[in-house]
């Protein structure tokens, strides 16, 4: 069924080697969105040729939320690319992205910053303070293991996507639907972990009982509940009112250092 | 004893190297046991390098930029403690003290970067509407050029021009901004979420949306793994149902001949 092979090994490759592009523009608002565009850019041009159309909407999706492990990324990129070159549809595509970045950012955290960097650290410390050059050397060698192993993980993504590719295509609108579902599950668990809301002030009340509005409060009764009101609150400006998001962005950081100011949060 | 102006020189070249490879946690040549490394390699004392290093490294290793958090960093506190270590004889541990606020001060100024970046993202939403590949590429270079630069001046000015000032001016920074940037950080990621929504969301999804929420908010995870795997059951709930009521309207349509009358079953 997958008729259309346009990427070749050499492609997959050079996807690993520019998964190191993905933090290129990290910023507060997508994370890495626009450096994860970048990377797969070559090889989207490849598949969609000059059909601008279709580049474009592959662009606009690529360009949504993601903030996932640098060094596992190339694994979902792979994933991605073999999905957009076996022309499942952008819902499914967009859906299976959203729903699979967080995870290997916390598997990837797990391994890389919490498992490895701390035993390569000791390792290589224990040289380095005996003034051995050993210590520097152990410690790049290992990380230059991991940065190869990125390529590993993009043929990994990539086959596991061609295999699957025809299972996909042929059940397209039905599967299209349940992959929304899917993002928009995983999305309302992004907003709780990535929006943080942190109120400071503790309000005396009858008798001298101190309330720490938060702690006491917030937390207590509806935790993430200002987190899901901000974010509602911008969906609902962008959507119903066209308002930029350039302005949201200039009012949330201008009502942060005032709410800074005044002691707020 | 005295930084020359060499050094100063390749210090800053050697900072926008590293600088940038922070930024994408690529190489980790960023870590302050390499930084250090290098800067004792650049002074002609590698073995001072390597002690300040090492204990710089180990007291960094638990702040690390997981989920996207900005840590105090490791490149300032790697170039600096060896700098500090160098210039003035003290011991590595004093070094440690020493470096920590040129390492704030880094961690300032990617903070504000991260906020800034966003800035780009309205330009970025223009190029992919246009297909525009090269707007795309254009971005990514400028932003990192931004990063690489900033490491280089910042080196130079913290290693070679002007040591105490900048350190003043550290002390200096009013604390509301450097903590309302952290505050901005904490909620901006809001907007990239309501832009996804806008593009998502149906009346239809908002069950599974409150779902996931509701999972994160009362279910402490260690990653979001556990709400995927719900997902993936509303997903495969949804997916089954559909092909069955497919599979009865087409089993209907059969029985009842093309143009038969009741067809009713399912939906």
């Amino acid at each position: 069924m997958s008729e259309s092979k346009k990427l070749t090994s050499k492609d997959i490759t050079m996807l690993g080697i520019r998964s190191s592009f993905l933090q290129a523009s990290f910023n507060y608002e997508r994370m890495q969105s626009c450096g994860f565009t970048w990377a797969m850019l070559p090889a989207l041009k490849k598949i969609y040729g000059d059909d601008k159309e279709k580049l474009s909407a592959a662009m606009v999706d690529n360009l949504g939320f993601i903030n996932t492990h640098p060094n596992l990324v190339g694994f979902l990129m792979g994933l991605m690319i073999s999905l957009e070159e076996g022309g499942a549809n952008r819902e499914t595509v967009n859906g299976l992205k959203l729903a699979l970045f967080g995870p290997i950012a916390g598997i990837g955290d797990a391994i890389f910053w919490f498992t490895i960097l701390p035993i390569v650290a000791g390792i290589s410390c224990s040289f380095a303070t005996q003034g051995s050059v050993l210590g520097p050397i152990v410690f790049f060698l290992t990380y230059f293991i991991i940065w190869i192993l990125r390529i590993v993980w993009t043929k990994l993504g990539y086959r596991l996507g061609t295999k699957s590719i025809d299972m996909i295509t042929s059940n397209s609108d039905i599967l299209a639907n349940a992959a929304t579902i899917l993002g928009i599950t995983v999305i309302g668990a992004l907003i709780a972990s990535y929006v943080s809301i942190t109120l400071l002030p503790v309000i005396t009340v009858d008798g001298g009982i101190e309330v720490a509005v938060q702690e006491q409060f917030f937390d207590n009764i509806f935790p993430n509940i200002l987190p899901m009101a901000v974010t509602l609150l911008c969906f609902w400006l962008l959507k119903k009112k066209q308002v930029s998001p350039v302005i949201l962005i200039v009012g949330i950081i201008l009502i942060s250092i005032g709410c800074s100011w005044i002691g707020l949060m | 004893m005295e930084i020359t102006f060499i050094q100063g020189i390749l210090l800053s070249i050697m900072c926008i190297i590293v600088g940038l490879d922070f930024f994408l946690e690529a190489f980790f040549l960023f870590r302050p046991l390499m930084v250090s490394t290098f800067t004792g390699l650049i002074l002609g004392d590698v073995v001072l390098g390597l002690k300040v290093g090492a204990l710089i490294e180990l007291a960094f290793a638990g702040l690390t930029p997981a989920g996207g958090t900005q840590p105090p960093n490791p490149v300032m506190a790697g170039l600096m403690g060896t700098v500090l270590a160098y210039t003035t004889g003290c011991a590595p541990e004093q070094a440690l003290a020493l470096c920590l606020p040129f390492s704030f001060l880094g961690q300032y100024i990617i903070l504000f970067y991260y906020s800034a970046f966003s800035f780009f993202m309205g330009k970025a939403d223009e190029c992919a509407a246009k297909a525009d590949i090269k707007g795309i590429a254009h971005i990514n270079y400028l932003t990192m050029a931004i990063v690489s630069i900033t490491y280089g001046v910042l080196a130079f000015l913290c290693a070679y021009v002007a040591q105490a000032p900048m350190q003043a001016f550290v002390e200096w920074l009013p604390e509301i901004v450097t903590h309302g940037l952290e505050i901005a950080g904490g909620i901006l990621p809001a907007v990239g979420f309501g832009m996804l929504l806008r593009v998502m969301m149906k009346v239809k999804y908002i069950p599974y949306f409150i779902a996931g929420f509701l999972m994160a908010c009362f279910i402490d995870m260690p990653n979001l793994l556990p709400v995927a795997l719900l997902g993936l059951i509303f997903a495969l709930m949804d997916f089954f149902g559909a092909k069955q009521r497919k599979a009865e309207v087409e089993a209907a349509i059969e029985e009842a001949g093309v143009n038969g009358g009741e067809n009713n079953v399912g939906i």
